[in-house]
């Protein structure tokens, strides 16, 4: 079989040899004929392609299909001439490696486009199926990149933008009945839809998010093997993966076959953290090998023990300082400083991944040390506040007292000048 | 004639008594309304300050090196970078929150919390935050730096 992908590379190579070095920017004979056509798979193409990145770059129909452009006959589809019409499953990433497989050609173009997409895409597993197997269902270039319709991924229409990289590939892996007789699952965009990622690059358009290529690949694609998930998950959470691969888990998951990351955040349907997910309680996932009164159990509980201090610490200092400064005592020192018991219980919960107590406490002790001080200028704040509302609350009464007596004064002096008038 | 005089007040008397009575009123309310706006203020927001004047001088920063600073209550972050430029943006990470500082050896700025690494032109350039840190203008006057929100 892969004799016969060899000299199907061989055949379209020369076919389509002609046109590399040239690409006819010029409308060709085959779009006279073709337009016109019903629709349909003859004419379909035709009207699709003035969208097409390869239109707008000067491709024509030759480019790919082979034959003679300039020959208004039907002479111009002799396969003489290097015609292949419609190219077979296995002939797509010879035909499409053609151009985009050679960087001198491909710098003309794009300077910065990648030329070894064939290169990997021979060695996922779409590739590796059609190359054992002829497998027609499995995809290949147009699968993803749709013929005649192809749009860079920076554009928001390509099936191939980060927001539409899921349903692309949702379009088959999603499919129950299309993929049964691989054995996978059929849940992944369901799940992924749910995910935090799903939810960074839908509503927060944060298209640095991971969408399926990020962890599979896009033209090498395959599943991460239980040994590398975690420089997955790395290439953007360094830090935990850091931790984790210096951590005792790193050494006792392979052994029992765990996947690294994916055994506490799972896979597809990744969720927010949070802290409820360590020690023993509702939502715990230590608990899934830890169990009650182990080593292991306690550790976690004295973690969790140690965040939820300086959780509850940061929150108390902030809500001191917030109400402080809602009465109008200037506190932005103390909150400028109380940040940095923000940074240690972030990096206390990164640290949770050495999975070492100590490393927890660490952090932990040095975002209390700054919430203690917070505390203590909130309340200080406070006690000047209650200060200058009592010194206000004096000075009202007396101000009160002074315009009652002047009132009596008044009251007082008016029948006198009465009398007087009367007499 | 006596007996008219004694019960209909004459309307100039009755102006004194509305203005009085209404003086008083405008007394209380001039005591009262300070007081009360004092005793419940608003809540206030995030420092409406657009510009802040460090307590440092242009020398004091020396060539690829970063200076955290106080802009209202919150971290900013001001960098004098290898070409002599001065820098400045906010400190706060878009990722998690993190005080961002500046690495001279790799010439970012850099959050250590999860590796988040920022150009010198705040953008996210690896690692998890979704996006750029604010950046700031920065003005020297003399001796004097002044960093100032973008309108």
């Amino acid at each position: 079989m892969t004799r016969t992908l060899l000299g199907a590379m061989l055949a379209l190579c020369c076919s389509t040899a002609a046109r590399a070095q040239n690409p006819e920017p010029k409308k060709e004979t085959c779009v006279a004929c073709h337009e016109v056509m019903p629709d349909g798979p003859l004419a379909d193409p035709v009207k699709a392609f003035g969208q097409d990145i390869h239109s707008a770059k000067g491709f024509g129909c030759a480019a790919c299909h082979g034959g003679d452009g300039t020959d208004a006959s039907m002479g111009a589809m002799d396969p003489k001439k290097g015609f292949v019409g419609k190219p077979r499953h296995q002939q797509i990433p010879v035909m499409c490696g053609h151009c985009h497989s050679d960087a001198q050609f491909m710098k003309r173009y794009n300077p910065a486009l990648r030329v070894d997409e064939v290169a990997e895409y021979v060695t996922s597993v779409h590739g590796k199926r059609l190359a054992q197997f002829d497998d027609q269902k499995v995809a290949t270039c147009t699968s993803c990149h749709p013929a005649h319709s192809i749009r860079p991924p920076s554009d928001p229409k390509s099936s191939v933008h980060p927001l539409n990289v899921s349903k692309t590939c949702g379009a088959c892996h999603a499919k129950a009945d299309y993929m049964a007789s691989y054995g996978i699952p059929t849940n992944q965009l369901e799940k992924y839809e749910q995910s935090v990622h799903w939810k960074a690059i839908s509503v927060r358009h944060d298209l640095s998010a991971p969408t399926c290529n990020d962890c599979h690949g896009n033209h090498g694609a395959a599943p991460p093997g239980i040994s590398w998930v975690g420089n997955t998950c790395g290439q953007c959470h360094s830090v935990m993966a850091d931790n984790f691969a210096k951590s005792r888990h790193a050494v006792v998951f392979p052994q029992m076959g765990i996947p690294g990351c994916a055994a506490c955040h799972n896979n597809h349907d990744i969720q927010a953290t949070s802290d409820t997910m360590l020690g023993l309680g509702d939502g715990a996932v230590c608990v899934n090998c830890h169990t009650e009164g182990s080593p292991g159990s306690a550790e976690a509980v004295a973690m969790r023990r140690g965040i939820d201090s300086l959780r509850m610490d940061l929150d108390s200092a902030r809500g001191l300082l917030e109400r402080a400064k809602n009465a109008g005592v200037e506190v932005s020192q103390a909150q400028f400083d109380l940040e940095g018991a923000h940074n240690a219980l972030v990096s206390s919960r990164a640290a949770i991944h050495t999975f070492n107590v100590a490393t927890v406490d660490t952090a932990v002790g040095l975002g209390r040390t700054i919430t203690a001080a917070a505390f203590v200028r909130g309340q200080a704040a406070l006690g000047e506040l209650r200060f200058r509302r009592t010194g206000l609350a004096v000075f009202a009464l007396i101000i009160v007292v002074l315009i009652a007596a002047l009132l009596l004064k008044i009251r007082e002096l008016e029948p006198h000048t009465h009398d007087h008038t009367d007499a | 004639m006596a007996d008219s005089f004694s019960t209909k007040p004459t309307p100039r008397r009755k102006f004194l008594d509305w203005l009085l009575g209404t003086s008083v009123g405008g007394l209380a309310a001039a005591v009262l309304y300070p007081a009360t706006r004092y005793l419940i203020p608003p809540r206030a927001g995030e420092s409406s300050a657009a510009t802040v004047t460090l307590p440092l001088k242009p020398d004091d920063i020396a060539v690829n090196t970063g200076q955290i600073f106080k802009f209202g209550n919150r971290a900013g972050l001001l960098i004098r970078t290898s070409n002599n430029e001065l820098k400045a943006f906010s400190a706060t990470c878009t990722h998690l929150g993190c005080i961002v500082r500046y690495r001279p050896d790799l010439g970012e700025i850099w959050c250590a919390c999860h590796n988040g690494h920022f150009d010198l032109n705040g953008r996210n350039v690896s690692g998890p935050p979704p996006a750029p840190l604010e950046d700031f203008t920065v003005n020297v006057r003399g001796d004097q730096i002044v960093v100032g929100k973008r309108t």
